[in-house]
């Protein structure tokens, strides 16, 4: 479960960044006082065009930013006041996820399992599971470097699930992904959902959200715009397609 | 959990080319490589210039005069010659500037004479300036020339060479030959560990945070339920470690280029190093090299988590290594010694404190004071950088 009450995040400004932007404000506001809940065993949907403030809202929910104000509970434990007990449910991954090219993935893998600390039996079983459900077992041992972009995709999700988060956040998780790759973070996500996880994404591609989501929230410029169940937004839609009814949304709140 | 940040660090540091290249390899042969090089390239031009047979004109009406005679009965043992006789100087000076003869002694008429009078003559050489070996050369020939003409002129009038020479002076040097060295080239050593302990702390620094960011890597480990100290002192362990290694590498270097290999001839010098580098100095080197490499660490973290690119870290870093040599280079100037001052000033008391161990005159008031000090700047680093860690501008682009 996550609970997101009124988050804000304000940057502040450099000099610099004030005389590009043309602005005299000292501080951007990229997050609004935002709220909203994901529930278990559903999945959340963020969506919102580039700059919206997706990705500074899944990173604060992922406790690698802070919020300015708001609180933020993760299975009700609250990320501010306990960001490293809070960490331990949380799966991250974004489709720009780097991983350390000089090392194997079998030493990728037992390094974050060591880091959340995962018990050995339990990195063992896990370990298995996720290399026969992915097939990483042909190249365990081969370093990163010269894995194809689609193998170094499944050591990511073998790296994000190998301590069995309760909550998976996924920032843009198909970005730069051909169809086959992408497929394997459609199956994961789906798979979330149905082990009882709690799920959310960002995304702007429309097939992707209409496949996998169960509620969404369109984010623009900082402030939830709407927010409903896939169900509702379909059912109020006006226009003919799920993608012509998001752009109507966004230009009636620029 | 450090122990584990640092074992991944370690390893995947170990498996970066250009970290071994700065780390190991460059350390390790720079000693034997340019030793080898200048001694051989100094005692090539040596012997040529002993060799070469330098082509004399003597000019003078008299050619049988003394000076001639001298000249003639220096042995080719210190340095070859050919003598040619002219009478008059026309075309020498062009004959000098195209090589065809590299030396014109101009001898007065009536050299026997005058020095029969003991009066002093004027002789007058034609040389090349820019063949710096040639005038060395006559010079040394003139010398030997003078002394026996010296000698002649006491025996004549039966005087005492000792007329001449009032005061006998006795230097009696209580100084060990370790001290000495240690004085010396101790400062050399303590320059060395800077500049070694500075770059193999620098690609490291680099990789493991600019190169974290440039590869999208930090973003995943700053999801982990880790606190950023322990990631960060993970990290700086294993920067700290490289700048160690790096500078024991250099040492190793050195002592293979020039104990093992024989690289510098210079008698007694293996009695010298085997004197410096005993187990004590060496552990107390690394105990002194602990807190200047996690400094050195701590000041270049807060660059490498500023810099975006790995390019960006490099030029951000390049001014601070001048920084940092200048105090280096100011422990290697003689007479700057280790001092209730010096020792208060980072880099220059170990600096000092290491040339004091070389040297075996260490004050262990003044040792405990400087590794203090440097303990305190490292610790302060520290804070710096997880300041600078902790900045979420610095961290997510």
């Amino acid at each position: 479960m996550i609970q997101v009450q009124y988050i804000r995040k304000e940057f502040e400004l450099t000099k610099k960044q004030q005389k590009e932007n043309n602005t005299s404000e000292k501080v951007a506001v990229a997050v609004n006082d935002i709220s909203f809940e994901c529930k278990p065993g559903r999945i959340f949907s963020l969506l919102g065009p580039n700059g919206a403030g997706k990705t500074t809202t899944l990173r604060m929910l992922a406790g690698i930013l802070q919020p300015t104000s708001g609180s933020i509970q993760i299975n009700e434990i609250d990320i501010q006041k306990n960001p490293n007990e809070a960490k331990k449910d949380i799966g991250f991954l974004t489709g720009s996820t780097g991983l350390y090219e000089r090392l194997t993935a079998n030493e990728i893998i037992s390094y974050f399992a060591k880091l959340y600390g995962v018990s050995d039996q339990d990195f063992k079983q896990r370990k298995e599971h996720l290399y026969e459900l992915l097939g990483m077992h042909d190249f365990q041992d081969k370093r990163i470097g010269r894995l194809s972009t689609g193998m170094k995709q499944k050591v990511s999700i073998a790296r994000t699930m190998i301590h069995d988060p309760k909550v998976v956040i996924f920032d843009e998780p198909t970005s730069g992904l051909d169809v086959i790759t992408a497929e394997n973070i459609i199956k994961l996500i789906s798979d979330c959902k149905e082990q009882g996880k709690t799920v959310i994404f960002s995304s702007h591609i429309m097939s992707e959200v209409d496949l996998l989501c169960d509620d969404l929230a369109i984010i623009h410029k900082g402030n939830i715009v709407h927010s409903s169940t896939m169900e509702e937004y379909r059912n109020a839609m006006t226009t003919s397609s799920l993608t012509a009814e998001f752009i109507k949304i966004i230009n009636e709140n620029n | 959990m450090i122990f584990t940040i640092f074992k991944k660090e370690l390893t995947d540091t170990l498996r970066d080319r250009r970290t071994i290249i700065a780390m190991i390899v460059v350390p390790i042969l720079v000693f034997p490589i340019i030793l080898g090089l200048s001694t051989s390239v100094s005692k090539y031009f040596d012997d040529k210039q002993k060799e070469e047979v330098l082509k004399v004109a003597l000019i003078s009406e008299d050619t049988d005069n003394q000076f001639t005679q001298r000249l003639s009965a220096i042995p080719d043992s210190l340095g070859p010659k050919e003598l040619i006789f002219r009478q008059d100087t026309i075309g020498l000076k062009k004959e000098i500037s195209e090589d065809s003869l590299q030396l014109a002694i101009v001898i007065p008429a009536d050299f026997d004479q005058q020095q029969k009078e003991n009066q002093q003559s004027t002789i007058q050489v034609f040389h090349k300036g820019v063949n710096l070996g040639n005038k060395d050369r006559v010079e040394g020939y003139v010398s030997i020339i003078e002394n026996t003409l010296l000698e002649d002129r006491f025996e004549r009038l039966s005087l005492d060479k000792q007329l001449i020479d009032p005061i006998n002076e006795q230097y009696v040097d209580i100084s060990s030959k370790k001290e000495v060295i240690g004085k010396v080239a101790g400062g050399f050593l303590p320059y060395l560990f800077i500049i070694f302990g500075f770059i193999g702390c620098m690609y490291p620094a680099i990789d493991l945070f600019t190169g974290e960011k440039e590869r999208k890597t930090l973003e995943t480990l700053l999801t982990t339920p880790v606190p950023r100290w322990k990631i960060l002192v993970g990290k700086m362990l294993v920067i700290s470690l490289s700048g160690i290694a790096a500078a024991v590498f250099a040492l190793v270097g050195m002592f293979a280029g020039l104990r093992l290999f024989n690289l510098v001839d210079i008698p007694g010098i293996n009695e010298i190093i085997d004197g410096i580098l005993t187990p004590s100095f060496i552990v107390g080197l690394l105990i002194l090299l602990i807190p200047l490499t996690i400094f050195f660490a701590g000041i270049m973290i807060p660059a490498t988590i500023y810099a975006k690119s790995f390019k960006e870290a490099q030029s951000v870093l390049t001014p601070v290594n001048f920084i940092i040599f200048l105090p280096a280079i100011i422990g290697m100037l003689p007479n700057i010694e280790l001092d209730y001052t010096t020792a208060f000033i980072p880099i220059v008391n170990i600096v000092l404190a290491t040339k004091e161990m070389v040297a075996g005159t260490i004050d262990f008031v003044l040792l405990g004071i400087s590794y203090l000090v440097m303990v305190i700047f490292a610790a302060l680093s520290i804070l710096f950088s997880y300041k600078r860690f902790g900045r979420e501008s610095n961290i997510v682009s």
